[in-house]
């Protein structure tokens, strides 16, 4: 255990940590607003994240030109090719998550199939879409080309802030916080909550439920996209299996906060993220899922529904 | 009703067992076809890019001899055995391979684990086999009489890494990380013994993991001037990238699972100066000219690819020179040497390649650059 390299690099630990949180925290929220209005986890959720990384690079080598032996862009440019590549990843995860639904959960959800029948399609979906992606890319990782020079911004504490990593909290936090305003201001947010609360009368007020579990798949999807943006742009490679660990991460980060419950998965994802920075630290990386994960069980021992508990009517602020 | 469907179901299995047990065929079992090379790897499933490099280089040794050799009788399609470098896939495997009475050599297995579990099945069928990148030191005891393999085993290249590292590197104080892998555990654990008092930290960064933060700050509290990195060329890429992101600039080594070009183009920049250590030789490297021939048929070279080219070109010489079944190929190979790319190929009685060095490598100018045998 090593206590002192937590005390000596707290501030560096605790900002890579909330960077790295806020792409659990805006995968999470898909999960999380699936869950609130159709009681599924969505488990082809990992698979729109990972399309949502091979989009932004398509947008960067096939829209904005940019190749990867290429020195990284400046100005307007840079600029311009980072709004492609996000705006291209949230819509390409947005429409794989809304096509997932349809192809994937509709059919069933008519027919009233079990939950456990969806659980299943679900699982299917993710794998297809892995093995797709598997033989696309020859089973081998892609490299995203530098777009932005890194460059350390300034020194707070001995923490070097990197520009990268901050444009990533400020844009995931904008992002969170239009989703947010989306729910609960907005017709077919408030649709979205009232069907979460009870579709049954939902149905009976006029909300139409396949327009807002198709809006909630998208909403969803965009937010993925988003994460799966900023994590290229910081780590600079995807794979087909890309999804597989990030989505556990983001899912453990719904389930901590209070699956269903928007406020909850922002914090579970944060809270995710700063607590596998910590414990890699104190006690090794190669323990920080054992630390995360007991820390999980226990908060789900004292409070079972989560931190914030499971409804995404209770994401009022 | 339900006492007949079984009754039926056990009488079905019984017809099959005694079927199989009739109809497989023994060591002399004689082909009426084409013979068949195959090769046994991963080839689907996360490790699948390694097992794709040792395939690619079969089939393109195949090309190669039945354009020379038009009259072989020698099919021109590769008995492809997917394993996916897990025992438990190999296991069912590893016998229907055995039974295919035209598979008279196999390139492979690949993984350690999977060879542990098909040896002792293609020893009953007495198929000879030369395996690429299996580097566990026990397999011989697993495959005795037709095992041979064309690389050094783990014991060679932990040492060779350290070596790499002390030789490169003044008064290097190292820094130990491994992917939690059986290969990287194993790897780093020779190093560490080599190293000796040179470790100055550890950290595991289990296969997946894609924030090196922590590690990284670990890296720079111990005041290493070296890390050795054991694992993949996949993490591997990522974790150089982010050190030297971090401003970084201590000397990163790795060993053959990073020595891969695609290291490179997922590194770009940060590769620059990375020392590798290899019982391999990459394609390009051992010959550029057939390196490029290969590109050019469409199939690109990765780490072992040569090793499996020699393998399987060793196999097919033993074709070429009269033998056409596994009990003389076996023997051939086993007796007689072959002119690799990456090696002459000669193995001793345990099927050991002899002569054999552990190559030393530098990433320069985004190359795989030879520094040669690492000496001790």
């Amino acid at each position: 255990m090593d206590f002192a390299l937590l005390h000596d690099a707290f501030w560096g630990l605790t900002f890579d940590g909330i960077a790295l949180g806020a792409i659990y925290a805006l995968i999470s929220l898909g999960y999380t607003l699936v869950y609130g209005v159709l009681r599924l986890i969505n488990f082809a959720h990992s698979e729109v994240f990972m399309i949502g990384t091979f989009a932004a690079l398509v947008a960067a080598s096939g829209i904005m030109g940019v190749k990867v032996e290429d020195d990284p862009r400046t100005g307007g440019s840079m600029i311009l090719t980072l709004v492609v590549c996000l705006v291209v990843a949230m819509l390409a995860s947005a429409i794989t998550a809304v096509l997932v639904e349809i192809v994937a959960y509709r059919r069933l959800r008519q027919r009233g199939a079990t939950k456990l029948a969806t659980l299943i399609s679900a699982i299917g979906v993710s794998i297809s879409l892995v093995e797709l992606f598997r033989i696309i890319t020859d089973s081998l990782p892609r490299e995203f080309p530098r777009i932005m020079e890194k460059t350390f911004l300034f020194s707070y504490a001995g923490a070097d802030i990197r520009n990268d990593k901050v444009i990533v909290i400020i844009a995931a936090g904008l992002m969170m916080f239009a989703l947010e305003r989306f729910i609960t201001k907005t017709r077919l947010g408030k649709g979205i909550r009232a069907v979460s609360m009870d579709e049954n009368t939902s149905t009976l007020m006029g909300v139409n439920i396949n327009r807002v579990i198709t809006v909630t798949f998208f909403a969803g999807g965009l937010m993925a996209g988003a994460a799966a943006f900023f994590y290229i742009l910081v780590y600079e490679n995807t794979s087909f299996k890309v999804g597989f660990f990030l989505g556990i991460s983001a899912f453990t980060a719904a389930v901590l906060g209070g699956i269903g419950n928007l406020k909850g998965a922002l914090f579970g994802g944060f809270a995710l993220g700063l607590m596998e920075t910590w414990t890699s630290a104190v006690f090794g990386t190669a323990w920080k899922a054992v630390i995360s994960f007991i820390i999980l069980v226990l908060v789900l021992l004292i409070k079972p529904t989560g931190l914030f508990g499971e409804s995404i009517q209770q994401a009022r602020v | 009703m339900k006492k007949n469907r079984v009754l039926a179901v056990v009488a079905a299995v019984a017809i099959a067992t005694t079927s199989f047990v009739a109809f497989a065929p023994s060591a002399s079992a004689a082909c009426s076809s084409k013979l068949k090379i195959a090769y046994q790897g991963p080839l689907t499933g996360p490790e699948a890019a390694l097992g794709i490099n040792e395939l690619n280089g079969v089939k393109f040794a195949l090309k190669r001899f039945l354009a020379a050799n038009k009259s072989a009788n020698v099919d021109p399609v590769v008995y492809e055995v997917d394993d996916q470098g897990d025992p438990a896939v190999a296991g069912p495997i590893a016998p229907k391979v055995a039974a295919e009475e035209c598979v008279v050599a196999l390139v492979g297995p690949a993984y350690s684990g999977a060879s542990k579990v098909s040896l002792p099945v293609y020893l009953s069928a007495g198929l000879p086999i030369i395996t690429p990148s299996a580097t566990n030191p026990t397999l011989p005891s697993f495959g005795k009489s037709i095992f041979h393999r064309a690389v050094l085993t783990d014991d060679y290249q932990g040492p060779a890494l350290a070596r790499l590292v002390t030789q490169n590197v003044k008064n290097a104080k190292v820094f130990l990380v491994n992917d939690a892998s059986d290969y990287a555990v194993g790897l780093q654990k020779t190093v560490d013994i080599t190293l000796a008092g040179r470790v100055v930290g550890k950290d595991v960064t289990p296969t997946g993991t894609t924030d090196f933060t922590a590690t990284i700050a670990k890296i720079k509290k111990s005041k290493a001037t070296a890390v050795i990195y054991s694992g993949y060329f996949s993490q591997a890429a990522v974790f150089v990238k982010q050190l030297r992101d971090s401003g970084s600039k201590i000397v990163f080594a790795s060993g053959d699972g990073t020595l891969d070009n695609q290291f490179i183009k997922l590194a770009r920049k940060a590769a620059e100066g990375v020392l590798l250590s290899a019982p391999a030789i990459p394609m390009e490297t051992a010959s550029p000219k057939l390196a490029a021939e290969m590109v050019k048929a469409g199939w690109t070279p990765g780490v072992y690819t040569t090793e499996s080219f020699d393998a399987a070109n060793f196999f097919l010489e033993a074709i070429k020179a009269g033998n056409t079944d596994r009990a003389s190929i076996n023997k051939y190979v086993s007796t007689q040497s072959s002119k690799g790319l990456s090696k002459v190929l000669k193995f001793d009685a345990d099927g050991e390649v002899s002569g054999a060095d552990v190559n030393g490598f530098v990433i320069k100018n985004g190359k795989i650059v030879l520094l040669g045998a690492i000496k001790a």
